[in-house]
């Protein structure tokens, strides 16, 4: 039994929940795969902090999947736990931070969105370069870059940053799931246009 | 076919990715309901919405958001003796409103299945309380089940409705919000036929009417159900155990034969621990009922054993069951369970790891400890962030108004000292946020009315505000502001309408006035007559997002003696802003003028009250460097996020907001977004 991990982040509003799903339904083509995962929506829509994961687990053989010491899984990453955080908010990719370890990857949006209690002088919002410094310090691969900018440049709208992360994801780690299921779940509803457009241009920002 | 369909249609062989409270849902509709219904509440609502949004696809079905718990149940039942299998879903406090049928539903029974669905808050981020509901079984007789997983949470609810007809109990599905709120892979069976589902009361006086000598005699036939139920318990397969490991049983090592139990989501905690510390010399009795508990499925468990941890989250309702039990039968062994693991606030992954960790002696991995002391480091650092009210939302123009009005001001650092401010459940909580501080206190629903006019009773230096929305004054504050009118409190009752019951999803009101699509809804209340019916003399209707206005009333009424009420009636922002989709896309030709909100940095004086009194999230702070080479700090209006509500362009006292009109030609046709200035 093989696990791959991935923590995302960020506040309520971003689509970060978006993520999960679609990265689970990725797991639905194989009766080996599982995928676990739950979501903490509290501050959904309202500037709060807002995570998910997605566990994928893959069965080596049928004897596991009936193993009753094995075939169950935490809808949560321990500490540590995760291959991938992912967050759409600098800040909170720190708040993220202790489900990293030293092999992890971690891929962040480097556009802050201040808090009230910074906005009240009661705490300083870190500069880039000290949550990046942070990170370093944990783990050797990080890559930040500007989702916000990206999604209104290409699409002229925000919505599309969360899934341009997406392409960042399958470009800069090895999530052990084929891109063309990715691409496949993307393309259906209304806007699969737009959505593939934007994990293509994830998959090619370097 | 799309995931909706599949809910509804899916067949044994389908598979897909739902969330827990949608399993639930599914759960039912394989169990053939025919009934369901919730009063709104995080983490529970989606299990309702799971179905009330696809009504029209099920044959013979019912479902409605009902005006609070209490007669949400009522239906339920009415719904389970008229011979229909019926859903009741609601929030962990939810209980606490319908506990009065709760309590009766032993004695009387059921006729066909009744389950409530019950989503708890360990770590309470929805919830005024992290009440666990499991320790109302005690006294409503009610069997508890607790689904592990997702698949389990399907498969418990659509066998928990045979359960209930054959012990004629209704049964509580207790799902924390982290099964609720997981998601993933369920395998789906056949739904039964919904083609007989058809309602017959039959009568049954002996069950139903339930008082005088009657009482007794029902409560007798109940506690023989629940033996009844015991016995069958004892050997289910809802309850099992994982023996000793090939090879061992359980003395390797010379060390105490040690056996755990759980249930639940913790069970998925604790295999998964057992796992990454490596743990395999044991035994784990899994229970997927966890009240009423088997004596022999207890005994047979804990034979061979010294020692037993029960890990569980809260205060201990597995705990205080089974020493019960253990002991009685004369179990020689050390029980375990709240001596470990801690009994208020979420119990995580993390929480187990490291209390089975130290219990067993055995070390966490590398990883985990140098992640557990690096971000010990690095959060302590961190600043707080909280939620606050959506971009544009009415209710941040009511609070401001009502701060204004009593002369709040951080950026002055001017108190509120002579004003109660009673707070209440929903959107508007989050008003009790920085940087309002807008509530002294905030208990459950309705207290903020209740609470407040007996403050203003005894403490007259103050004067007391009670806020309320729209959805929690119907769900049982009518009752509160009668009361307040024939005592005559003294009290500004705040009303906040915004037409839905938001914070769980936009569920309608008795007083939601039209659809999203826009369609009018028939005999929609009107709130404003409805007070004035109560005996209210002193009541006004205002649209808060006219600041200046709603704020001067709100001093002068304050003024006023006795009882006011100002219903501050606007929409909730985020369902305008749909509406507004969907016409745009059903007529593009009627495009609205476009217009925009800038911040003039030339005029801005950084007075703060754009951004931090109001403190629309619209408005942020941003960096330039000057041709000088200076650093330039400013406010600004980020286009992408404003929705063009206007309140702090009304609110800049230096007129430092400007409002900027566009043509509706884009430059370049073809292209959005890119318009040209008027
Ligand atoms: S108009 Fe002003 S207050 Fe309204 S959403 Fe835009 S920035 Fe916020
Ligand atoms: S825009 Fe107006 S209200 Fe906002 S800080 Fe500047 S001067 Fe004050």
């Amino acid at each position: 039994m093989k696990g791959f991990n991935i923590a995302i982040v960020g506040l309520g509003g971003q689509g970060i929940i978006t993520m999960g799903t679609v990265l689970k339904n990725a797991a639905l083509d194989s009766d080996l795969k599982d995928v676990s995962g739950s979501e903490r929506r509290g501050g959904a829509q309202r500037e709060g902090y807002v995570e998910t994961f997605v566990k994928y687990i893959f069965y080596e053989k049928e004897s596991e999947l009936r193993d009753p010491r094995k075939n169950i899984h935490s809808p949560m990453i321990q500490s540590g736990g995760a291959d991938v955080l992912i967050s759409l908010e600098p800040l909170e990719t720190l708040r993220g931070a202790h489900y990293i370890n030293k092999n992890s990857t971690v891929i962040f949006n480097k556009i802050p969105h201040i808090p009230i209690s910074v906005r009240m002088g009661q705490a300083c919002y870190p500069d880039i370069s000290d949550i990046r410094s942070r990170l370093k310090n944990i783990c050797g691969r990080v890559f930040e870059y500007d989702f916000d900018g990206l999604s209104l440049s290409n699409f002229n709208s925000l919505m599309q940053r969360n899934i341009i992360a997406l392409g960042v994801l399958f470009s800069k780690t090895d999530i052990p799931i084929d891109k063309p299921i990715i691409e496949g779940i993307l393309s259906k509803g209304k806007g699969g246009k737009e959505n593939l457009e934007a994990f293509h241009l994830g998959l090619e920002v370097s | 076919m799309s995931r909706k369909n599949l809910l509804i249609n899916g067949k044994k062989g389908d598979k897909a990715i739902l969330l827990g409270n949608e399993a639930i849902a599914r759960g039912a509709i394989e169990a053939g309901i025919g009934y369901a219904s919730m009063y709104p509440g995080t983490p529970a609502s989606e299990i309702i919405i799971a179905l009330d949004k696809n009504k029209q696809y099920i044959e013979n079905f019912y479902s409605e958001f009902s005006l609070n718990e209490h007669v949400s149940l009522h239906g339920a039942i009415g719904a389970s003796w008229s011979g229909v299998r019926a859903l009741c879903a609601m929030k962990n406090v939810g209980l606490n409103v319908a506990s009065e049928p709760a309590h009766f539903l032993a004695y009387t029974g059921v006729k066909a299945g009744l389950v409530i669905a019950i989503g708890s808050d360990p770590g309470a981020p929805s919830s005024s309380n992290e009440q666990d509901d499991r320790w109302y079984s005690f006294h409503t007789g009610m069997p508890i089940m607790e689904p592990a997983d997702i698949q389990e949470a399907k498969d418990f609810t659509r066998d928990a409705f045979g359960i209930s007809e054959k012990f004629s109990f209704g049964i509580i599905l207790n799902a924390p919000a982290r099964l609720c709120h997981n998601a993933g892979t369920i395998h789906f069976d056949d739904p039964k036929d919904r083609a007989g589902i058809e309602g017959n009361f039959i009568k049954d006086p002996d069950n139903y009417l339930n008082l005088f000598n009657l009482v007794v005699k029902n409560h007798n036939k109940y506690i023989k159900r629940g033996n009844l139920l015991k016995e069958f318990l004892s050997n289910s397969p809802f309850n099992f155990a994982i023996t000793w490991p090939p090879q061992s049983s359980g003395k390797g090592m010379g060390r105490e034969r040690t056996g755990f139990i759980s249930a639940g989501v913790i069970y998925s905690h604790l295999i998964e621990s057992l796992n990454i510390l490596e743990e395999k010399d044991n035994k784990i009795l899994k229970l997927g009922f966890t009240y009423p508990i088997s004596e022999e499925l207890i005994g047979d468990f804990v034979k061979d054993l010294d020692r037993v941890v029960i890990v569980e989250e809260g205060e201990g309702f597995l705990e205080f069951q089974i020493k019960k039990i253990a002991y009685e039968i004369g179990f020689k062994g050390k029980i375990h369970g709240k001596d470990i693991f801690k009994m208020a606030g979420e119990l995580t992954l993390d929480d187990v790891i490291t209390g089975l960790s130290e219990f067993l002696c055995k070390s966490t991995p590398e990883y985990f400890d140098i992640s557990v002391r690096k971000s010990a480091e690095v959060e302590e650092a961190l600043p707080q962030r909280s939620g606050t009210f959506c971009i544009g939302c009415p209710h941040r123009a009511t609070i401001y108004s009502v701060l204004k009005a009593i002369g709040f001001s951080h950026t002055d650092g001017k108190e509120r000292d002579n004003v109660v401010i009673a707070g209440d459940i929903g959107c508007y909580t989050l008003s009790l946020l920085p940087p309002y501080n807008a509530m002294d206190f905030l208990t459950c629903m309705n207290a903020g009315l209740g609470i407040g006019q007996a403050i203003s009773r005894f403490d007259k230096k103050k004067k007391v505000i009670a806020l309320v929305g729209d959805s929690t004054f119907f769900h049982s504050g009518i009752p509160v502001l009668l009361n307040a009118v024939q005592n005559n409190a003294d009290v500004l009752y705040i009303i906040l309408d915004n037409s839905w019951t938001a914070m769980t999803g936009h569920q309608r009101t008795p007083s939601t006035p039209k659809c999203v699509d826009g369609t009018s809804l028939q005999g929609s209340v009107n709130i404003k007559e409805l007070v004035k019916s109560l005996g209210v003399t002193n009541v006004k209707s205002l649209d808060p997002n006219s600041v200046k206005r709603f704020s001067s009333h709100v001093k002068s009424m304050l003024k006023e003696k006795g009882l006011k009420v100002l219903i501050a009636k606007r929409e909730c922002i985020l369902q305008e802003e749909r509406r507004k989709k969907i016409l745009k896309a059903e007529s593009p030709e009627k495009a609205e003028a476009v217009s925009l909100y800038e911040i003039q940095k030339e005029r801005c004086v950084k007075c703060n009250e754009c951004f931090l009194e109001l403190a629309c999230p619209a408005i942020s702070l941003k960096n330039e460097k000057t041709p000088g080479g200076e650093n330039l700090e400013y406010y600004y209006i980020d286009p992408a996020s404003c929705v063009k509500c206007g309140v702090c362009y009304e609110i800049c006292p230096n007129s430092a907001i400007r409002k900027v009109e566009y043509n509706l030609k884009p430059v370049h046709p073809g292209t959005e977004g890119e318009y040209e200035r008027v």
